[in-house]
């Protein structure tokens, strides 16, 4: 057993890179297992006082809960507070509190342990039930008993809608809804023991341009609440209490770190040119509406993804065309002359919303997602069609579908908008008539007949995170196999080279607005495979545009060639590697760690 | 003391929050009130015991219940059960 008053001594851990930039600060935990109870044996005259503290847990369990509920249904909505009640019954269930007390009583132990075996004999029943799904709310059950247990032992709660002053998170994993009520100023870097480099944690991060190590396995084990750490969203590396001379490395890589940002943000009015002028779009990726000044003050040009799903799960009702509309146009009136490409909800896989019904499948991600989801309920996707269509009057909105795997579905989505600006332009809207339409290109399917889609639609944009994990059948956010999760492989070059060919016979243009212009290997292979626009997280565009503007067009297209014809992604990566040693060794501030 | 079957007929079955439902209807009466399910049976007032019978789709529920207010509890959690709970969507 750890001894309370032993000095703490420095752990380091090894974990996925996700977000880079390094952070120091103290741990918030969240989200960790069970806490351990032990058999503690009481004294008949202490048996009250067991009892009068077992009651003041609950009642500030209660109190939390209810915080909770409020603050759920003030943020997100009315639903998910409903969620929480059921979590207030369980607390306050008689069964349970009086066999609690009972125990207590004549066996003499102390409350916690009395509780968990209490709770642990409900537990029993639940996993005997033979339904998966109401088996599975013995989750609910163990949610409470941790809030109590926490409570009688006094250990404060760690809801992230509690954290009020800076930290860095520390979770198991970390999911949509729960970081649905956080305050991300408050987020110095997260960290988590499950999940690639593309789960919920990473892209968030990445948007916010914080920290973040995941794929960590069990440090959550290790940290403790207030405990000291570095994370070294870069390298992947977290030090659990540090010395006083990590420290002082630290603190100087960060200094280099913010130089390096520093250095690259001067290039912010500079367009994404090659060295023999051959021109990029360079655009960002958002996900909420004011991210739009992120974007401008990294020097992207425009908004190459404008992902509408967090304004949807954000809430427990259905936003009305009213809203949407002056939601979309806030970010084209900011920027009227850059293109904004808007896709269409893309709801379901793992970004579970409540006003849809509790969706339940077993295969989400091939399951009711993107456009199969929209196309069986018209009337969201009009409302949103109609919000668009108003919003791109005031600049240069494109138009794009999520998760295309057939042509019908295309057709029929443009047959839907035709017959949304038809009823706009009669009730004497001002629409913009003329906004492109494109698709995704986020599947093996979509690949495969991107000729074929190519002449329906205007511009392509290829989703690598979803073709990747399609393609290679990876589950991006399963740390066994994430190593497989590679852009590089030979697969991928080859879709993304079939999609470019395809695009640009049939005289449309294509961009790319997954992870991969990222990082240097997958930025030079995107713009020798002749891409026509990046689109990334905005604090990612500097680099991506120093990359650009650091070689030519040529050799990027003769590392491309030399690439097809490699056999692994290893040796893919060797040859870029190769490439920038000998060819533009000013580029190797850019490698990762392990190949500089 | 009467007693009354329903049928659960929602997709999910008697989940966590509709358990809830039933119990913060059955609390509103005086009576003791149990429900019975496959030959386990719990107290209509706790919960975990109404989850913990995991009531799936097609189950049917028996309802025990004794005192002043029987018969209008029980004609109330029927309903509950078998209309009420039957146009849930999930």
């Amino acid at each position: 057993m750890d001894d309370a008053n032993a000095v703490k001594s420095e752990m380091t851990f090894s974990g996925i890179p996700a977000s880079p930039g390094i952070a120091f600060g103290e741990a918030f935990v969240v989200n960790v297992e069970d806490l351990p109870v032990a058999e503690g044996h009481i004294r008949a005259k202490e048996i009250d006082a067991e009892i009068e503290k077992f009651r003041e847990a609950l009642a500030q369990t209660e109190k939390e809960l209810k915080k909770l509920v409020r603050s759920l249904e003030e943020e997100i909505g009315e639903e998910h507070g409903k969620i929480l009640d059921s979590h207030l019954m369980i607390l306050n269930d008689e069964l349970v509190v009086n066999e609690t007390i009972k125990m207590i009583r004549d066996e003499k132990v102390n409350a916690a342990y009395a509780l968990s075996l209490v709770l642990e004999k409900v537990l029993t029943t639940f996993a005997n039930i033979k339904d998966e799904y109401l088996k599975e709310r013995g989750e609910d059950i163990r949610d409470v008993r941790r809030r109590v247990l926490r409570n009688l032992m006094g250990q404060r709660s760690e809801d992230l809608t509690n954290l009020r002053k800076k930290a860095v998170v520390v979770a198991k994993t970390l999911t949509p809804s729960d970081t649905a009520g956080l305050n991300k100023k408050f987020v110095l870097a997260f960290i988590t023991d499950a999940g690639g480099s593309t789960s919920h944690a990473a892209i968030l991060a990445r948007s916010q341009g914080i920290p973040a190590v995941v794929g960590l396995n069990d440090i959550s084990k290790y940290v403790k609440p207030y405990d000291e750490l570095i994370v070294d969203g870069s390298s992947g590396q977290v030090i659990l209490n540090p010395t006083a001379e990590t420290t002082k490395t630290y603190r100087e890589a960060q200094a280099r770190y913010q130089e390096l940002e520093k250095e690259l943000l001067t290039l912010r009015d500079y367009p994404g040119v090659t060295l023999d002028g051959h021109q990029i779009e360079l655009s960002a990726n958002i996900e909420t509406a004011e991210e739009v000044e992120d974007v401008i003050s990294h020097g992207a040009r425009g908004i190459g993804l404008f992902r509408t799903e967090y304004f949807f799960i954000a809430r427990s009702t259905l936003p009305g065309e009213e809203e949407q509309y002056r939601y979309y146009a806030s970010v084209v009136k900011r920027i009227p002359s850059d293109p904004v490409i808007i896709r269409t909800l893309d709801i379901g896989g793992d970004k579970i919303a409540r006003w849809v019904g509790e969706l339940r499948e077993a295969n989400p991600f091939m399951g009711w997602r993107g456009i199969r989801l929209t196309l069986a309920r018209k009337d969201i996707f009009k409302t949103q069609l109609r919000a668009i269509f108003r919003a791109a009057a005031h600049g240069n909105v494109k138009i794009m579908f999520p998760m295309v795997t057939v042509l019908e579905e295309v057709r029929l989505a443009k047959e839907i908008c035709e017959e949304v600006k038809d009823d706009l332009k009669r009730k004497r809207y001002q629409i913009g008539e003329n906004a492109e339409i494109g698709v995704m290109i986020e599947t093996p399917s979509a690949v495969a007949i991107a000729d074929l889609l190519a002449r329906e639609v205007d511009f392509f944009s290829i989703g690598t995170n979803d073709l990747i994990q399609y393609s290679l059948a990876v589950d991006r956010g399963n740390a066994r196999i994430s190593y497989l999760y590679d852009a590089l492989h030979p697969s991928i070059l080859r879709l993304l080279r079939d999609t470019v060919a395809a695009a640009h016979k049939n005289k449309i243009w294509v961009g790319i607005c997954g992870e991969m212009p990222g990082n240097i290997h997958g930025a030079l292979l995107l713009l020798g495979l002749g891409l026509d626009e990046f689109s990334g997280a905005s604090y990612l565009i500097p680099t991506i545009k120093k990359i650009v503007r650091s070689v030519t067009y040529d050799e990027a297209r003769s590392l491309v060639r030399k690439a097809l014809t490699m056999g692994t992604a290893h040796e893919v990566r060797e040859l870029v590697d190769r490439f920038i040693h000998e060819k533009r060794p000013e580029l190797k501030e850019f490698l990762p760690e392990a190949s500089s | 003391m009467v007693t009354g079957s329903a049928k659960v007929r929602n997709k999910n079955g008697i989940h966590l929050r509709l358990a809830g439902e039933l119990v913060k209807a059955a609390t509103r009466f005086h009576s003791r009130i149990t429900v019975t399910k496959d030959g386990q049976e719990v107290d209509a007032k706790s919960i975990l015991g109404v989850a913990g019978l995991g009531a799936e789709c097609g189950a049917e529920l028996v309802f025990k219940i004794e005192g002043a207010d029987e018969a209008q509890a029980l004609a109330h959690l029927i309903d509950l059960v078998d209309n009420q709970f039957a146009q849930e969507t999930n």
